[in-house]
């Protein structure tokens, strides 16, 4: 048993690596698409079997994103990337809980020091994944303030003159505010990577202290931290968005 | 980037990783969630019209029915006030025929005793002047013999008037 923080590789293409996460990445990516499509192109009036849970995952995340944002045109804006964000982690999360998680792969080394390379992985225990979800979700948001509010009234979230009114407190706070942005990178990328990558080191651990029954609670409980984890980096996501296009209160 | 290199990040994945899910953000974007968002409204915009039209209909039944209802009272109304006419113009009619039959009766009697008068005066007349005849010759014949015929024919006349 080998934990690595790194994805591990399976093969390269023309010196382009493919690892399990991206693997994995690559096939939530597709089922979500072929599911979504095939239920999508045949909608009916009269909603029957996959078209009622769509339906219902669709109503359920407008409904919650119409909360936060109070502007149905801004919630149909938003709901895509909030949604995708929260239907690719959620199903990445607990792809990692499959069978076959960490012990069904390439065999690496010999003898005594051979290690298995698992085939899946789950693209959030990744921090490739992690750390491109955030950067995206985060210059996502700067954009979104940005078509809201404008150039100018935006960079004046960050960028206060020391001339006025709260003086050089108000450009240290919009300092801070540009220090947060990053932080909100680094917390997005590892809030995520350490809860999916401890669930899978503990699940792993648990598999080899117990093989039967002793790991089905904590089982449980990484399907419960995967959806926990997908809905807040898209909540937070949501909550960063809708920040960014409110005007700024003196 | 030592650090992020132990921490297994690498540009190319990086890139690969954000790469895919752009792609999978635009193509669930294009192929799912606009198709199921318009479709879900639309659904919504037609369950209210056919709410909307469900509510309409009812009222205009509602409306439909007070307006039945007043038509029948107004016609009830109007044929009782029919009948009631009808009722009276018969009854009125009946005592103008009973009245009519009545003349009608009268004066056939009236006929019928007037020329029963007339003829019964007739008939008398008729048996007077018979029975004036007959007592003429009855006494002609008895008397033919001690009166002359003249002075017999006047007296037995006037005896008899």
């Amino acid at each position: 048993m080998e934990i690595s923080i790194a994805a591990e590789k399976l093969f390269e293409i023309a010196t382009f690596p493919v690892t399990n996460a991206l693997l994995v990445g690559f096939l939530v990516s597709g089922i979500l698409f072929l599911v979504a499509r095939t239920i999508a192109s045949r909608m009916r009036m009269i909603p029957r079997g996959m078209q009622n849970i769509l339906e219902i995952i669709c109503e359920a995340l407008l409904d919650l994103i119409e909360s936060v944002t109070r502007d149905k045109k801004q919630a149909r804006t938003f709901f895509p990337l909030i949604a995708t964000i929260f239907l690719f982690v959620l199903f990445s999360n607990w792809a990692g809980l499959l069978p076959g998680l960490g012990t069904v792969g390439l065999i690496h080394g010999e003898g005594e020091y051979a290690t298995i390379i698992p085939f899946l992985r789950s693209t959030s225990a990744d921090l490739n994944f992690t750390l491109a979800l955030s950067l995206f979700a985060v210059c996502a948001t700067q954009f979104v303030g940005i078509a809201a509010l404008g150039v100018v009234k935006y960079g004046k979230k960050f960028f206060i003159s020391p001339l006025h009114k709260p003086y050089v407190i108000g450009t240290m706070v919009g300092i801070l505010e540009l220090v947060s942005e990053v932080g909100k990178i680094i917390s997005f990328t590892f809030r995520l990577f350490g809860n999916v990558f401890a669930g899978e080191v503990l699940l792993t651990v648990m598999l080899h202290l117990v093989p039967y029954f002793l790991p089905l609670p904590f089982l449980f409980l990484e399907i419960f931290v995967g959806f926990i984890q997908a809905v807040v980096f898209a909540m937070l996501t949501l909550v960063f968005m809708k920040m960014a296009t409110m005007e700024v209160e003196h | 980037m030592d650090v992020l290199a132990k921490l297994g990040i690498d540009g190319k994945l990086l890139l690969a990783q954000a790469v895919n899910f752009i792609i999978l953000l635009w193509v669930l974007k294009r192929f799912a969630y606009r198709p199921i968002l318009d479709f879900l409204e639309q659904r919504t915009q037609r369950i209210e019209q056919g709410l909307k039209d469900a509510e309409a209909a009812q009222a205009k039944l509602a409306e439909m029915e007070k307006q039945e209802k007043e038509v029948l009272v107004a016609a009830r109304k109007e044929a009782r006030e029919l009948l009631v006419a009808a009722e009276a113009s018969a009854k009125k009619r009946d005592q103008e025929r009973l009245r009519e039959t009545e003349e009608r009766v009268k004066k056939l009697l009236a006929e019928a005793e007037a020329k029963r008068n007339e003829e019964r005066e007739k008939m008398l007349a008729d048996t007077k002047n018979e029975l004036a005849e007959t007592v003429v010759l009855a006494v002609e014949k008895v008397l033919r013999e001690k009166m002359d015929s003249a002075t017999e024919k006047a007296f037995i006349e006037k005896s008899v008037r």
